[in-house]
């Protein structure tokens, strides 16, 4: 029993910070410019299908295969900014909404015209790292760590960097932004792009573990939303944390009782929070 | 040529019309006042002049280009920068990294190290509080930050919003006899005041903001003798 708990502990932790890098796409985004990106899921199944088809088609290792989803998220992210998001970004929520939806409908009819919606698997394995008594699959671990590596050199990139104190400088305050010389249009379209390769780049870790089809980023963009209430909306190490609560809960409650449950919960946690912490379990944004 | 020429400029904020032709020069290494009362359309014509909105009819000049239609990161690299009202600072953000911020025109880039140890000795308090983050400052040190963070952008004109909005008396003095200094080093200045009697006291020239527009301007010694302005604004 304890060997289960322990080994379920872990697998939820290692899952969890890939969904907490998801979530930091989207929080991202929404601490800049104050846009929910409804996109979000269908760009996470984009990067899950790049990692794919490099592999099965150009034999390219899977990890990468991430550089391309990466670099197709983010151009795609600075397409979507300019072509759906710039003219409606002062507007009320709900023209962003229904704009980033409507991209969401393209990427979906496309993908599903091209991919269909059968289920693709990349068929890689590093083998089993055994720590102590707990063994994890090598992709499952190193996809963890590169999670995490990824989410320390966005934080190098924001607080380390020009071009990156710019996006945190216009999530501040875009007109004093604009005072001091810094074009916030440019900034907020790097942003965005930013955000989107986030979620490919998680699209193609989540690819590696288990099984999926154009669809599937559905399921991942509300798992996104739950982390990113959870850790607090604009709060990117929020979403980490709020990633891994997700992944131990998603760990844990099928040792307790029926898998079933898993989203009964997730969703149930969800309204709490809303309810009780709208500002999220750690802090927020003000 | 003036640095700055405003032509008649009429603008506003959707139907609402602020300014009804408002005109006005700054000249190079010249202090400048605006002053009139609250609500006049004093920070409606500055935003006009940097263009976070346009005018409807009427002209900006700038070194004698016509600026009307540009956006304001566009007249910043140019060297117009405002330190608008309400500080505005990026209060998430350090003190030294407002600075930076500041620097962000080209012109200012190649000059940031040596501005950063002007505004050091300008108002030293900023030095001291170099990591802590702005918005946690008392008012009187963020009104510091505005204007050195403006100063860092290496600015042809700066033009100030209510300096002395919400600060002590004594502050506020300081503050003005920073600005003074600067425009004895060369730096011309647009300062736009609520207080019109420190404004015209510090100033070389003078304009006078009623009902959106100009009704008079001078040197600021004639305009402060001038019977209506020490009857509306000096209480004399
Ligand atoms: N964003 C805005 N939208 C609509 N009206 C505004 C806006 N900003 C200012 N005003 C109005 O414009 C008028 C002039 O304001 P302002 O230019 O701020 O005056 P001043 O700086 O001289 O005190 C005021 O009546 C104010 O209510
Ligand atoms: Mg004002």
């Amino acid at each position: 029993m304890i060997d289960q708990l322990l080994a379920s502990v872990t697998d939820g932790m290692l899952v969890g910070v890939v969904y907490g890098l998801a979530a930091m796409g989207l929080t991202l985004i929404f601490g800049v410019m104050n846009v929910i990106n409804l996109a979000h899921g269908p760009i996470m199944a984009l990067g899950m299908f790049t990692v794919y088809l490099a592999y099965t088609s150009l034999g390219l290792n899977p990890f990468l295969g991430l550089l391309l989803a990466a670099g197709l998220g983010l151009i795609l992210g600075v397409i979507i900014y300019w072509g759906a998001v710039h003219r409606v970004i002062d507007a009320p929520h709900l023209s962003s909404l229904l704009s980033t939806f409507s991209v969401n409908m393209i990427i979906i009819g496309i993908g599903t015209a091209i991919f269909s919606t059968s289920f693709r698997n990349v068929d890689y394995s590093l083998g089993i790292v055994t720590i102590g008594p707990i063994t994890v699959p090598g992709t499952r671990f190193t996809s963890a760590l590169l999670a995490l590596g990824i989410t320390g050199l966005l934080y190098l990139f924001l607080y380390r960097t020009r071009p990156g104190k710019y996006v945190r400088a216009v999530s501040d305050n875009r007109t004093s932004a604009g005072l001091m010389g810094i074009a916030s249009n440019r900034v907020l379209a790097l942003s965005f792009g930013l955000g989107t390769m986030l979620a490919a780049l998680a699209g193609g870790l989540i690819a590696m573990a288990l099984p999926f089809t154009i669809l599937s980023g559905g399921s991942y963009e509300l798992k996104s939303f739950v982390i990113v209430v959870l850790g607090g909306l604009g709060n990117p190490i929020g979403a980490l944390l709020g990633g891994v609560i997700l992944g131990l809960i998603e760990g844990l409650v099928p040792v307790f009782t029926k898998i079933t449950w898993v989203p009964v919960i997730e969703f149930v946690l969800f309204v709490l929070i809303l309810l009780v912490r709208p500002q999220g379990l750690f802090g927020a944004k003000q | 040529m003036a640095l700055l020429e405003v032509r008649d400029v009429t603008s506003g904020y959707g139907e609402l019309q602020i300014l009804w032709g408002a005109s006005l020069t700054v000249e190079r290494g010249q202090l400048t006042a605006l002053v009139g009362s609250n609500g006049v359309g004093k920070t409606t014509l500055l935003r006009t002049i940097v263009g976070q909105i346009k005018p409807w009819q009427g002209k900006v000049f700038f070194n004698g280009q016509d600026v009307s239609k540009l956006p304001s990161y566009k007249k910043a690299e140019m060297g117009i920068v405002m330190v608008p009202e309400g500080r505005q600072l990026f209060t998430g953000m350090t003190v030294q990294e407002n600075l930076e911020m500041g620097a962000t025109p080209k012109r200012a880039r190649a000059k940031a190290a040596q501005n950063l140890e002007k505004v050091f000795t300008i108002f030293p308090r900023l030095k001291e509080r170099a990591t802590q983050k702005s918005g946690t400052m008392s008012g009187g040190e963020q009104q510091m930050l505005a204007v050195a963070r403006g100063i860092m952008a290496e600015p042809e004109i700066l033009m100030i919003d209510e300096l002395s909005l919400g600060l002590a008396p004594v502050l506020t003095l300081d503050l003005f006899q920073s600005l003074r200094r600067l425009r004895n080093e060369g730096l011309t200045i647009m300062l736009v005041e609520q207080n019109v009697r420190m404004a015209l006291k510090v100033s070389d020239y003078a304009f006078v903001l009623r009902e959106g527009k100009n009704e008079i301007h001078g040197p600021s010694k004639e305009v402060e003798q001038n019977a209506s302005v020490q009857a509306a604004y000096l209480g004399i």
